[in-house]
């Protein structure tokens, strides 16, 4: 089993990274839904304070 | 047209959990391992089919930096700069896998070839790319100069490659495979480029999906704001 | 007035004001020796090892050079907002691209015009070279067509003196490696054959390169 390592480092470092990815594009979705959630609020209360 | 959008999506999310189970029982259980090199060479299969996909996410840039610049549609910029970011993701495995397996098949981490040094080039290209998109003074600029950058930088890719071939004019391809490529190798390579496109096709549709969420947030912000 | 006397009446207004304030060619003129002259010390050249490394030096300075002078190419109508006064003239872009890149290009020209034979004699090789002045031609036209586009690019947006060399210096890899092969075999006293390869890449680099940036020119300054 010469070299075994090498090759579980290759593959480890691929599927490391790709997920490194997806976590950065979950945290880019997290902040974007934070933004939703603060314009509904301000919406709701401004219809609040119209009636 | 929603709901045709979402079954293609999970179509494609199952597509690319079979074939990338595929791949792997392919890489790991089917193919012979190459003589010569020995249980390392199992890394050429994962490693060039992000080379090519990396290839084809820069090549998606530049047409759609083109179409951009044409018909300014916000959706083309999106596609564009998702695709680049992608490519960034994946060029940076094809440059750590590289040197992984080179230092068992070649005992060096690294040589000025044509195929290393075009990659490494790329790479910092298109990290100029995001660079210049994150740093322009405003958005629509930034798409502006992505777009050029994008279309400029491609361009670049066969010269760097021409040059160097003629630089250095040793190639590691008679060095992969001493017996020549067999067909089961070829089968299992075919597999991975496939699992690894529709791999680079989910990310670059959920990354231009999450740029045009950005856009409609900051206009709605604008118009609350005043 | 036609479209080279627009080009050239663009041209006279850098060169003119480069004649009285004497910024870009001489800050640019003492970078590259000090370029030079580290890069000496960094590779402890003797004169046994000139030959080798001599032509990695050069060109790594007028690379570097060159960028510095590029960042002043739209930085200078920045600064002064003469950038829309520029924008506003009743031309095309590509005249005004044009106009900026035979500026660059001739200040690129003097910087390595001058440099290169005291770069020449601090190693001591022979002074007379006419043929390194092609090789140089060709570079500083490639050097100066993406330049000045990137230039363009670079002052708009923040960190405008990092954003240039990041995205310059990728791009002339072809013209940088060409450049050096070629003075290389220019200071071997080699023939005309084995330069010939070289020479063909930076033409073929700088016609690709000058079509390019002036068609995508426009969509850098448009606003």
């Amino acid at each position: 089993m010469e070299y075994l390592g090498y090759l579980f480092a290759a593959y480890s470092v691929v599927w490391a990274v790709i997920f490194g990815y997806v976590l950065y594009m979950q945290r880019k979705q997290k902040r974007l839904q934070r933004q939703i959630e603060m314009l509904q609020k301000s919406v709701a209360s401004q219809i609040s304070h119209d009636k | 047209m929603n709901g045709r959008r979402n079954l293609i999506n999970n179509l494609l999310f199952g597509l690319g959990l079979a074939l990338m189970i595929a791949a792997l029982y392919m890489v790991f259980m089917y193919v012979p391992t190459e003589k010569s090199m020995g249980i390392v060479q199992r890394i050429f299969y994962f490693h060039v089919s992000l080379a090519w996909v990396s290839f084809l996410a820069f090549l998606v840039t530049f047409v759609f930096s083109i179409c951009y610049l044409r018909k300014r549609l916000l959706k083309w910029d999106y596609i564009a700069h998702a695709s680049a970011e992608v490519g960034v993701v994946f060029t940076t495995l094809v440059l750590i896998t590289g040197p992984i397996w080179a230092k068992t098949a070649w005992g060096i981490w690294w040589t000025w070839d044509a195929r290393l040094t075009t990659s490494l080039v790329l790479w910092l290209t298109y990290i100029a790319y995001l660079l210049v998109r994150g740093y322009a003074t405003e958005p629509a600029r930034g798409a502006r100069f992505g777009a050029v950058v994008g279309i400029v930088g491609f361009i670049d890719v066969p010269i760097v490659f021409l040059t160097v071939n003629v630089w250095r004019t040793q190639h590691p391809t008679t060095i992969i495979f001493t017996d020549g490529i067999t067909a089961p190798m070829l089968m299992t390579l075919v597999v991975c480029i496939a699992a690894f496109t529709v791999l680079y096709v989910l990310l670059t549709a959920q990354g231009a999906g999450l740029k045009s969420l950005e856009t409609s947030i900051k206009r709605l912000k604008i118009r609350r704001t005043g | 007035m036609s479209t080279f006397a627009r080009i050239i009446t663009i041209f006279w207004k850098d060169i003119l004001t480069e004649l009285r304030a004497r910024e870009v060619v001489t800050s640019v003129l003492v970078f590259s020796l000090l370029v030079v002259v580290i890069f000496s010390f960094a590779f402890s050249t003797r004169i046994d090892t000139a030959e080798l490394v001599a032509p990695g030096i050069l060109w790594a300075a007028l690379t570097f050079g060159g960028v510095l002078g590029f960042n002043h190419t739209f930085a200078v109508e920045k600064e002064n907002s003469r950038l829309e006064g520029l924008m506003l003239c009743p031309v095309d872009r590509a005249v005004i691209y044009w106009g900026k890149l035979a500026g660059s290009f001739t200040f690129t020209m003097v910087v390595a015009i001058i440099i290169t034979p005291i770069f020449l004699a601090l190693f001591n090789l022979p002074l007379f070279l006419p043929r390194l002045l092609l090789v140089i031609g060709l570079a500083s036209l490639g050097f100066a067509a993406v330049g000045t586009l990137f230039s363009a690019v670079a002052i708009n947006t923040r960190a405008r003196d990092i954003m240039l060399p990041v995205l310059f210096l990728p791009v002339v890899v072809p013209v940088v490696v060409a450049a050096v092969r070629a003075t290389a075999v220019v200071l071997a006293d080699k023939s005309w054959s084995d330069m010939l390869t070289w020479l063909q890449i930076m033409i073929a680099f700088d016609i690709v390169y000058l079509v390019v940036s002036t068609l995508v020119f426009d969509f850098v300054v448009e606003e």
